[in-house]
């Protein structure tokens, strides 16, 4: 056995953990060990009143305080949103702006009316683009946790919460790959493996999922960006909130009912706080959201080339009308002065639109909307909105890329307008609004809630080695997710909103 | 028959260890030399219940470092000499510098005591340490003595031959890292694990930790120098 494998791998790892910390792996272990400690000692010693302090005694005296704890890492992480949605407005604004010309670009490029024209503009630029241009938000938000965890707040908040998770069976530790899983579920889902009770492993594993991870972000900004502008921070705060409420509902009722029994004892390290440096800021801001980046060229890319051809084929579908033939009886019109030419402009784009409803309608995309609309229905979601949701199966972004590449296909024209613009027209047959701040923000809600993507199911087959878990956290979080949106939709109409 | 087991003594310098050593071994003590290094090596013996114990006193560290000699004594004495138990002596006036010790106890995967001495001192400068959870946290049997005193000896032997006899699960606590450090443990234990012969004398985690944080002795020892 060579041993110099394990020397290289140590090397790798010192060198690595450097980068990222900038300071001797050496001290930070021992920092981490004092943390240990820390958490130890502010667990079984009650102190004389009066003694010196240390700074970071000072300042865990009023952040770790049992009335300000809560209400200070509640502040903070509204504080975060609303920091990360306001600045994000300029570059999202700057994606954008690219992604239409790219569209407009490319429309001219290929031939028009060709399948590989519509593949492009409409399924790719349509359905990824949609997704891209949340990069920035995603990116600020992973800077602002990275800030929060390298300072040494985040291991505060875990140590806070701990009192209270307690209460629901659980215990600090369990909040950790909480708070994880509001980047990605998946590491999240991961981190539990720190939790050596298997009942209490198994909670957090099922709740994770309830933590609103980077990938629904794209979704919320589409919609607070388009219903909720002045309001964003805010609205956004709230959906990620009712996320960490409703995990810790559904612990406490698994806790109860599903594996009852004590909580183990567990020490929250308090390790001391540190000033982030940029470096590590930035590193662990680049390795998360860097996975936002390849999954849009992969996974997102497969998903929206998918919804594409669903909506597009049949190609050519049996129309009610030959709408060919009634396009040219109004060229005809217009050559013989029947009618002017604004009229002639104005009946074609109409029919062009019609056809173009009508396509979709007949796509194998509209036959499976079909199905799923009376279900979504009660919720205040049309067709387009369930198949986006039944994409989002695959990963949570496909959502909007959905509603990308279906938006695209339903406007004739070629000029591509932003997706926030084209479903605020959106209307029912009886011309009434399809979206309302109502029903987006019950879309922002179901969104949270269902079924974890295909990535985060598979981890949970990992980590429990049985089917019975994903399976189970499959449905149970879809019920929930139907039910609190079903109540949002239809509470709200009650009290005359939307 | 009386069951024989060996003990070690560890703790700061000036935790009261060599009281408690002399509490516990009275005039059945001689002192020789650590082999191959000068430092004091004292060994005694007592009987407790139906138990021969061996006790060995330690030399009196902060930590288990490779950068002292007496960190280095102490460290390879349990590492190869596997103690039956290893009894930390933790001022608790001093309880965070003392439990640092600890935490290496821990880590090095040891079957562990905590005598929280001097326990009157601590109360009186109005601290006070609720033994239990701290015992719960670690995972680690602790209970109060007062060497001056002479108190708390039976209970510390009583906890010593339960541990002894496996009757107290220590469970998994070791102090975590986070995400990053923990996860190049987890790189480096892998390949640790396919080795057998440094699996045999070593818990991985430790030796893990102790290669990152670059440990001249551990890093030597897995090059094969020996």
């Amino acid at each position: 056995m060579d041993r110099r494998e394990i020397l290289d791998q140590v090397r790798k790892s010192s060198e690595h953990l450097k980068g990222i910390f900038d300071d001797e792996v050496e001290t930070i272990i021992v920092d981490r060990r004092y943390g240990f400690i820390n958490g130890i000692y502010k667990k079984v010693v009650s102190r004389p009143a009066i003694e010196r302090l240390s700074a970071s005694d000072q300042i865990d005296r009023v952040v770790l305080n049992r009335v300000l704890g809560i209400p200070i890492f509640l502040f903070l992480m509204w504080l975060m949103f609303k920091f990360t949605f306001t600045l994000s407005e300029v570059p999202m604004g700057w994606v954008e702006s690219g992604q239409e010309w790219l569209g407009n670009i490319f429309g001219r490029f290929f031939p028009a009316e060709s399948a590989f024209q519509s593949l492009v503009v409409e399924g790719i630029i349509g359905g990824v683009g949609s997704v891209i241009i949340f990069v920035p938000i995603i990116f600020l938000l992973f800077f602002c946790m990275a800030i929060l965890e390298d300072s040494g707040y985040m291991a505060r908040a875990a140590f806070v919460m701990d009192r209270f998770m307690h209460k629901i069976g659980l215990h600090g530790r369990s909040f950790i790959p909480m708070i994880l899983g509001l980047g990605c579920n998946i590491p999240g889902i991961m981190a539990c493996r720190t939790i050596d009770q298997e009942r209490d492993r198994l909670t957090t594993i099922l709740v994770n999922p309830f933590m609103s991870c980077g990938a629904r972000l794209p979704v919320y900004a589409l919609l607070i960006g388009a219903f909720f502008p002045e309001k964003g921070g805010t609205v956004l705060y709230s959906i990620y909130i009712l996320g960490i409420v409703m995990a810790i509902v559904m612990a406490k009722l698994f806790r109860k009912y599903l594996f009852p029994g004590p909580a183990a004892p567990f020490v929250m390290e308090l390790p001391p706080y540190r000033i982030p440096t940029i470096k590590g800021v930035i590193i662990h801001m680049w390795e998360r959201g860097v996975l936002y980046l390849k999954k849009a060229g992969t996974i997102i890319l497969a998903g929206c080339v998918l919804v594409w051809f669903l909506g597009n084929f049949p190609w050519s579908p049996e129309y009610s009308k030959d709408y060919d033939r009634l396009k040219q009886e109004v060229k005809a019109d217009s050559a013989s002065g029947l009618i002017t030419k604004a009229a002639r402009d104005e009946s074609i784009a109409n029919l062009e639109n019609e056809q173009a409803r009508e396509k979709m309608e007949k796509s194998y995309l509209g036959g499976l909307g079909r199905i799923i609309e009376p279900v979504v229905k009660p919720l205040g979601f049309d067709w387009k909105i369930g198949v986006g949701l039944f994409g989002g199966f695959i990963a949570k972004e496909i959502v909007v890329g959905t509603l990308g590449t279906l938006y695209a296909v339903g406007e004739a024209d070629e000029e591509s307008a932003p997706l926030r613009e084209r479903i605020q027209r959106d209307t029912w047959p009886d011309g009434r609004k399809i979206y309302t701040p109502l029903t987006a923000f019950t879309l922002m809600v179901f969104t949270l809630l269902y079924m974890p993507c295909v990535a985060a199911i598979g981890v949970i087959y990992r980590e429990t080695n049985s089917w019975k878990w994903p399976l189970f956290a499959a449905g149970y979080t879809t019920a929930v997710a139907w039910v609190v949106s079903f109540i949002v939709y239809q509470g709200g109409r009650l009290i005359g909103l939307g | 028959m009386a069951k024989k087991i060996t003990i070690a003594l560890a703790g700061n310098p000036n935790s009261g260890k060599t009281t408690i050593f002399n509490n516990l071994t009275g005039s059945r003590q001689h002192v020789g030399n650590w082999p191959g290094v000068t430092v004091e090596k004292k060994e005694g013996s007592l009987k407790y219940k139906d138990y021969e114990i061996k006790v060995v006193d330690l030399p009196g560290t902060y930590s288990l470092t490779a950068y002292s000699l007496d960190e280095v004594v102490a460290r390879n004495f349990v590492v190869e000499e596997r103690p039956d138990v290893v009894v930390d002596i933790v001022d608790a006036s001093n309880l965070e510098r003392n439990l640092y010790l600890t935490t290496q106890f821990m880590e090095l995967g040891v079957r562990l005591v905590i005598a929280l001495n001097m326990s009157d001192r601590a109360e009186e400068s109005g601290h006070k340490i609720d033994t239990k959870k701290l015992s719960e946290l670690l995972g680690v049997p602790v209970v109060s003595t007062i060497g001056h005193k002479n108190r708390g000896m039976d209970e510390l032997l009583q906890a010593i031959v339960d541990v002894a006899d496996g009757k107290f699960d220590r469970g998994n606590v070791t102090p975590r890292y986070g995400e990053e450090i923990e996860e190049e443990i987890r790189k480096i234990e892998e390949l640790i694990q396919r080795d057998a012969g440094l699996m045999q004398r070593y818990a991985p985690r430790w030796i893990a930790i102790k290669l990152l944080e670059g440990d001249e002795e551990v890093t030597k020892k897995v090059t094969g120098e020996k």
